[in-house]
Protein backbone atom coordinates (compact mmCIF):
# COMPACT_ATOMS: atom_id res chain seq x y z
CA UNK A 1 0.00 0.00 0.00
CA UNK A 2 1.02 3.49 -0.35
CA UNK A 3 1.86 5.35 2.98
CA UNK A 4 -0.07 8.00 2.09
CA UNK A 5 -3.19 6.38 2.46
CA UNK A 6 -2.38 5.72 6.15
CA UNK A 7 -3.16 9.16 6.72
CA UNK A 8 -5.98 9.91 9.04
CA UNK A 9 -6.68 6.07 9.27
CA UNK A 10 -8.47 5.78 12.85
CA UNK A 11 -6.98 3.98 15.56
CA UNK A 12 -9.41 2.11 17.28
CA UNK A 13 -9.05 -0.09 20.98
CA UNK A 14 -10.24 -3.72 20.88
CA UNK A 15 -12.88 -2.11 23.08
CA UNK A 16 -14.04 -0.02 20.08
CA UNK A 17 -13.69 3.37 20.67
CA UNK A 18 -11.95 5.63 18.14
CA UNK A 19 -8.95 7.06 20.60
CA UNK A 20 -6.80 8.99 17.48
CA UNK A 21 -6.02 8.86 13.79
CA UNK A 22 -2.11 8.45 12.12
CA UNK A 23 -0.79 11.95 10.96
CA UNK A 24 2.26 11.24 10.05
CA UNK A 25 4.68 7.90 9.46
CA UNK A 26 7.96 7.57 11.18
CA UNK A 27 10.51 5.40 9.79
CA UNK A 28 13.17 3.45 11.24
CA UNK A 29 16.34 4.78 10.60
CA UNK A 30 18.31 1.21 10.39
CA UNK A 31 15.97 -1.12 8.58
CA UNK A 32 13.85 0.76 5.97
CA UNK A 33 11.02 0.34 7.39
CA UNK A 34 7.95 1.76 9.44
CA UNK A 35 8.83 2.79 12.91
CA UNK A 36 6.31 4.33 13.95
CA UNK A 37 3.34 6.84 13.41
CA UNK A 38 2.46 10.21 14.91
CA UNK A 39 -0.99 11.04 16.30
CA UNK A 40 -3.97 13.38 16.13
CA UNK A 41 -6.81 13.74 17.66
CA UNK A 42 -10.04 12.48 16.45
CA UNK A 43 -13.07 14.86 15.36
CA UNK A 44 -13.33 18.19 13.02
CA UNK A 45 -11.80 20.53 15.82
CA UNK A 46 -8.94 17.85 17.07
CA UNK A 47 -5.44 19.11 16.92
CA UNK A 48 -2.05 17.04 17.25
CA UNK A 49 -2.34 14.94 19.64
CA UNK A 50 1.08 14.68 22.24
CA UNK A 51 1.47 11.09 22.29
CA UNK A 52 3.24 8.80 19.02
CA UNK A 53 2.30 4.97 18.54
CA UNK A 54 5.37 2.56 17.97
CA UNK A 55 4.78 -0.29 15.72
CA UNK A 56 5.28 -2.82 18.58
CA UNK A 57 2.39 -1.58 19.63
CA UNK A 58 -0.10 -2.14 16.39
CA UNK A 59 -2.19 -5.10 17.01
CA UNK A 60 -3.28 -4.87 12.87
CA UNK A 61 -2.97 -2.39 10.10
CA UNK A 62 -6.65 -2.93 8.26
CA UNK A 63 -8.34 -1.26 5.64
CA UNK A 64 -10.35 0.67 7.86
CA UNK A 65 -8.57 1.18 11.05
CA UNK A 66 -5.45 0.55 13.05
CA UNK A 67 -6.08 -2.14 16.04
CA UNK A 68 -4.24 -1.24 19.31
CA UNK A 69 -4.88 -2.96 22.76
CA UNK A 70 -5.54 -0.07 24.78
CA UNK A 71 -4.57 3.79 25.18
CA UNK A 72 -1.95 2.01 27.23
CA UNK A 73 -0.60 1.55 23.51
CA UNK A 74 0.60 5.36 23.22
CA UNK A 75 4.32 6.43 23.89
CA UNK A 76 5.63 9.86 24.17
CA UNK A 77 6.44 11.36 20.92
CA UNK A 78 9.70 11.15 21.74
CA UNK A 79 10.59 8.08 22.56
CA UNK A 80 9.03 6.69 18.73
CA UNK A 81 10.44 9.97 16.60
CA UNK A 82 14.15 10.15 17.78
CA UNK A 83 15.00 6.59 17.40
CA UNK A 84 13.91 7.37 13.84
CA UNK A 85 15.95 9.40 10.74
CA UNK A 86 12.64 10.22 8.73
CA UNK A 87 9.39 11.23 8.81
CA UNK A 88 7.17 10.99 5.53
CA UNK A 89 6.93 14.57 5.27
CA UNK A 90 10.72 15.23 5.04
CA UNK A 91 10.98 12.25 2.53
CA UNK A 92 8.60 13.56 -0.09
CA UNK A 93 9.85 15.48 -2.26
CA UNK A 94 13.43 14.55 -1.68
CA UNK A 95 15.21 13.57 -5.27
CA UNK A 96 16.31 9.96 -5.87
CA UNK A 97 19.65 9.80 -7.16
CA UNK A 98 21.65 6.25 -8.31
CA UNK A 99 24.55 5.27 -7.43
CA UNK A 100 26.27 6.56 -10.49
CA UNK A 101 24.91 9.82 -9.98
CA UNK A 102 21.23 9.97 -12.30
CA UNK A 103 18.84 11.58 -10.51
CA UNK A 104 15.67 9.68 -11.20
CA UNK A 105 13.19 11.88 -10.06
CA UNK A 106 11.35 13.42 -6.41
CA UNK A 107 9.36 11.34 -3.99
CA UNK A 108 5.49 11.50 -4.04
CA UNK A 109 4.55 8.64 -2.20
CA UNK A 110 6.07 5.53 0.04
CA UNK A 111 5.42 2.22 -0.81
CA UNK A 112 5.09 -0.21 2.12
CA UNK A 113 4.22 -4.05 2.75
CA UNK A 114 2.44 -4.69 5.31
CA UNK A 115 3.73 -7.98 7.64
CA UNK A 116 5.36 -8.20 11.02
CA UNK A 117 7.55 -5.53 9.78
CA UNK A 118 5.62 -2.83 7.48
CA UNK A 119 8.64 -2.90 5.45
CA UNK A 120 9.57 0.54 2.80
CA UNK A 121 9.86 -1.91 -0.21
CA UNK A 122 9.63 1.55 -3.24
CA UNK A 123 9.17 5.04 -3.69
CA UNK A 124 6.81 6.46 -6.02
CA UNK A 125 8.15 9.22 -8.09
CA UNK A 126 7.61 12.19 -10.28
CA UNK A 127 9.74 10.82 -12.69
CA UNK A 128 13.05 12.90 -13.98
CA UNK A 129 13.67 12.96 -18.03
CA UNK A 130 16.56 10.07 -17.54
CA UNK A 131 13.90 7.57 -16.43
CA UNK A 132 12.39 8.37 -20.19
CA UNK A 133 8.49 7.78 -18.89
CA UNK A 134 7.64 11.32 -19.81
CA UNK A 135 7.56 12.48 -16.08
CA UNK A 136 4.77 10.13 -15.88
CA UNK A 137 4.65 8.86 -11.72
CA UNK A 138 6.50 5.12 -11.67
CA UNK A 139 7.48 2.76 -8.36
CA UNK A 140 10.86 2.68 -7.53
CA UNK A 141 12.03 -0.90 -5.93
CA UNK A 142 14.41 -0.42 -3.22
CA UNK A 143 16.89 -2.83 -1.36
CA UNK A 144 15.91 -4.64 1.64
CA UNK A 145 18.83 -3.22 3.81
CA UNK A 146 18.19 0.16 2.46
CA UNK A 147 17.63 2.79 5.12
CA UNK A 148 14.83 5.63 5.19
CA UNK A 149 16.31 8.94 5.53
CA UNK A 150 15.67 12.43 4.47
CA UNK A 151 18.98 13.79 2.95
CA UNK A 152 19.97 11.77 -0.34
CA UNK A 153 18.05 8.59 -1.74
CA UNK A 154 20.89 6.27 -2.85
CA UNK A 155 19.47 3.63 -5.09
CA UNK A 156 21.34 1.32 -7.35
CA UNK A 157 21.31 1.85 -10.64
CA UNK A 158 20.26 -1.41 -11.63
CA UNK A 159 16.57 -0.47 -9.57
CA UNK A 160 15.55 1.33 -12.85
CA UNK A 161 15.20 -1.87 -14.74
CA UNK A 162 12.61 -2.92 -12.42
CA UNK A 163 10.29 -0.09 -12.39
CA UNK A 164 7.15 -0.69 -12.14
CA UNK A 165 3.86 1.92 -13.41
CA UNK A 166 1.04 0.22 -10.72
CA UNK A 167 0.88 -1.23 -7.32
CA UNK A 168 -0.49 -4.27 -9.28
CA UNK A 169 2.71 -5.62 -10.72
CA UNK A 170 4.92 -4.10 -8.24
CA UNK A 171 5.39 -6.93 -5.33
CA UNK A 172 7.13 -8.88 -8.47
CA UNK A 173 8.86 -5.96 -9.31
CA UNK A 174 10.58 -5.63 -6.03
CA UNK A 175 11.41 -9.44 -5.33
CA UNK A 176 12.97 -9.52 -8.54
CA UNK A 177 15.43 -6.68 -7.92
CA UNK A 178 16.26 -7.93 -4.38
CA UNK A 179 17.13 -11.69 -5.77
CA UNK A 180 18.98 -9.66 -8.39
CA UNK A 181 21.21 -7.82 -5.90
CA UNK A 182 21.47 -10.87 -4.16
CA UNK A 183 22.84 -12.60 -7.17
CA UNK A 184 25.48 -9.77 -7.63
CA UNK A 185 26.66 -10.14 -4.14
CA UNK B 1 -34.12 -15.35 21.40
CA UNK B 2 -33.20 -11.83 19.13
CA UNK B 3 -33.46 -8.55 20.48
CA UNK B 4 -36.00 -6.94 18.18
CA UNK B 5 -38.10 -9.76 19.21
CA UNK B 6 -37.90 -8.98 22.34
CA UNK B 7 -38.18 -5.20 22.38
CA UNK B 8 -41.41 -4.01 23.78
CA UNK B 9 -42.19 -7.36 25.66
CA UNK B 10 -44.22 -6.54 28.63
CA UNK B 11 -42.97 -7.56 31.87
CA UNK B 12 -45.00 -9.30 34.15
CA UNK B 13 -44.53 -9.25 38.05
CA UNK B 14 -45.82 -13.20 39.31
CA UNK B 15 -46.45 -11.43 42.80
CA UNK B 16 -49.14 -9.02 41.48
CA UNK B 17 -49.38 -10.23 37.75
CA UNK B 18 -49.41 -6.78 36.49
CA UNK B 19 -46.94 -5.24 33.75
CA UNK B 20 -44.04 -3.99 35.73
CA UNK B 21 -42.80 -2.14 32.12
CA UNK B 22 -41.93 -3.39 29.11
CA UNK B 23 -38.70 -4.11 27.36
CA UNK B 24 -36.69 -1.10 26.07
CA UNK B 25 -33.52 -3.06 25.29
CA UNK B 26 -30.80 -5.24 26.62
CA UNK B 27 -27.30 -4.12 28.68
CA UNK B 28 -24.79 -6.82 26.60
CA UNK B 29 -21.22 -6.93 28.71
CA UNK B 30 -18.36 -7.80 26.24
CA UNK B 31 -16.36 -9.04 28.38
CA UNK B 32 -18.75 -12.01 28.99
CA UNK B 33 -20.34 -11.71 26.06
CA UNK B 34 -23.80 -11.94 27.58
CA UNK B 35 -26.75 -9.94 28.72
CA UNK B 36 -26.32 -7.86 32.00
CA UNK B 37 -29.60 -6.32 32.45
CA UNK B 38 -32.80 -4.89 30.55
CA UNK B 39 -33.56 -1.85 30.29
CA UNK B 40 -36.95 -0.84 30.91
CA UNK B 41 -39.66 2.00 29.85
CA UNK B 42 -43.06 2.58 31.30
CA UNK B 43 -42.01 1.53 34.84
CA UNK B 44 -43.63 2.70 37.55
CA UNK B 45 -40.99 3.00 40.10
CA UNK B 46 -37.93 4.86 40.20
CA UNK B 47 -35.68 2.23 38.83
CA UNK B 48 -35.72 1.38 34.96
CA UNK B 49 -33.07 -2.21 35.10
CA UNK B 50 -33.68 -5.25 35.32
CA UNK B 51 -30.99 -7.50 36.22
CA UNK B 52 -30.01 -10.69 34.45
CA UNK B 53 -30.00 -12.39 38.12
CA UNK B 54 -33.30 -11.48 38.61
CA UNK B 55 -35.05 -12.29 35.29
CA UNK B 56 -37.41 -15.31 36.36
CA UNK B 57 -37.73 -16.06 32.38
CA UNK B 58 -37.79 -14.75 28.76
CA UNK B 59 -40.88 -16.53 27.22
CA UNK B 60 -42.33 -16.37 23.81
CA UNK B 61 -44.34 -13.18 24.99
CA UNK B 62 -43.44 -11.76 27.82
CA UNK B 63 -40.72 -11.14 30.38
CA UNK B 64 -41.71 -12.24 33.97
CA UNK B 65 -39.99 -11.33 37.38
CA UNK B 66 -40.63 -12.32 41.10
CA UNK B 67 -42.11 -8.47 41.85
CA UNK B 68 -41.78 -4.88 41.10
CA UNK B 69 -39.37 -4.63 43.63
CA UNK B 70 -36.41 -6.39 41.41
CA UNK B 71 -37.11 -3.25 38.99
CA UNK B 72 -34.12 -1.14 40.27
CA UNK B 73 -31.36 1.55 39.37
CA UNK B 74 -28.76 -0.07 37.24
CA UNK B 75 -25.87 -1.38 39.95
CA UNK B 76 -21.75 -3.08 39.14
CA UNK B 77 -21.81 -3.89 35.18
CA UNK B 78 -25.46 -2.59 34.29
CA UNK B 79 -24.45 0.60 35.15
CA UNK B 80 -20.70 0.53 33.96
CA UNK B 81 -22.26 -0.19 30.43
CA UNK B 82 -25.51 2.02 30.50
CA UNK B 83 -25.10 4.29 27.85
CA UNK B 84 -25.07 4.86 23.76
CA UNK B 85 -22.24 3.82 23.53
CA UNK B 86 -22.39 0.38 24.82
CA UNK B 87 -25.13 -0.64 22.14
CA UNK B 88 -24.51 -2.73 19.19
CA UNK B 89 -27.42 -2.38 17.29
CA UNK B 90 -26.37 0.28 14.35
CA UNK B 91 -23.35 0.08 14.96
CA UNK B 92 -20.35 -0.76 12.58
CA UNK B 93 -18.06 -3.99 13.21
CA UNK B 94 -14.87 -4.16 12.99
CA UNK B 95 -12.50 -7.26 13.10
CA UNK B 96 -9.31 -7.26 15.03
CA UNK B 97 -7.41 -7.04 11.73
CA UNK B 98 -8.55 -3.80 11.32
CA UNK B 99 -11.49 -4.31 8.01
CA UNK B 100 -15.24 -2.99 8.32
CA UNK B 101 -17.67 -5.83 7.96
CA UNK B 102 -20.66 -4.11 7.60
CA UNK B 103 -23.06 -3.08 10.74
CA UNK B 104 -25.26 -5.02 13.37
CA UNK B 105 -28.21 -5.38 12.54
CA UNK B 106 -29.47 -7.44 15.19
CA UNK B 107 -28.31 -9.61 18.21
CA UNK B 108 -29.66 -13.15 18.81
CA UNK B 109 -29.05 -13.90 22.48
CA UNK B 110 -30.35 -17.52 24.22
CA UNK B 111 -32.92 -16.89 26.76
CA UNK B 112 -32.00 -19.27 29.36
CA UNK B 113 -28.32 -18.22 29.94
CA UNK B 114 -28.72 -14.48 28.31
CA UNK B 115 -25.43 -15.77 26.21
CA UNK B 116 -24.81 -13.56 22.92
CA UNK B 117 -25.16 -16.78 20.19
CA UNK B 118 -24.63 -14.95 17.54
CA UNK B 119 -24.77 -11.04 16.02
CA UNK B 120 -26.63 -10.64 12.70
CA UNK B 121 -24.85 -7.64 10.65
CA UNK B 122 -25.47 -6.29 7.23
CA UNK B 123 -22.79 -9.12 5.88
CA UNK B 124 -23.45 -11.84 7.85
CA UNK B 125 -23.92 -13.41 10.69
CA UNK B 126 -20.93 -13.64 12.97
CA UNK B 127 -20.67 -16.26 16.08
CA UNK B 128 -20.92 -14.47 19.73
CA UNK B 129 -17.81 -15.97 20.69
CA UNK B 130 -16.08 -13.77 18.36
CA UNK B 131 -17.32 -10.87 19.69
CA UNK B 132 -14.45 -8.85 21.32
CA UNK B 133 -15.36 -5.42 22.33
CA UNK B 134 -18.00 -2.76 22.42
CA UNK B 135 -17.41 0.75 21.79
CA UNK B 136 -18.33 4.41 20.66
CA UNK B 137 -16.91 3.80 17.38
CA UNK B 138 -17.26 0.29 16.50
CA UNK B 139 -18.31 -3.53 17.87
CA UNK B 140 -14.81 -5.29 17.01
CA UNK B 141 -14.71 -9.04 16.35
CA UNK B 142 -11.97 -11.42 16.54
CA UNK B 143 -10.82 -11.54 12.23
Amino acid sequence: MRSSELTKRPVVTMAGEDVAQLKDVVYDGSGGSVGGFTLAGRGLFAGPMKKALSWEQVRALGRDAVMVDSEDAFAEPEAVVERSDARERDVLGSHVITDTGTDLGSVVDVVLQIGDVADVVGYEIESSPALDRDGRRVLIPLPDTMAVSGEALIVPAQATEFVADDLAGFGASVDAFRDHLRGNR
Amino acid sequence: MLLSELKDHPVMSLESANRVGRVAGAVVDPATRSVVALRLRKTSGDGDTLHWEDVTALGQDAVTVAGQRLVTEARGRAEALSGKEHELVGKRVLTSAGDEAGEVTDVDVDPESGAVARLLTSEGDVEGGRLVGVGSYAVVVRA
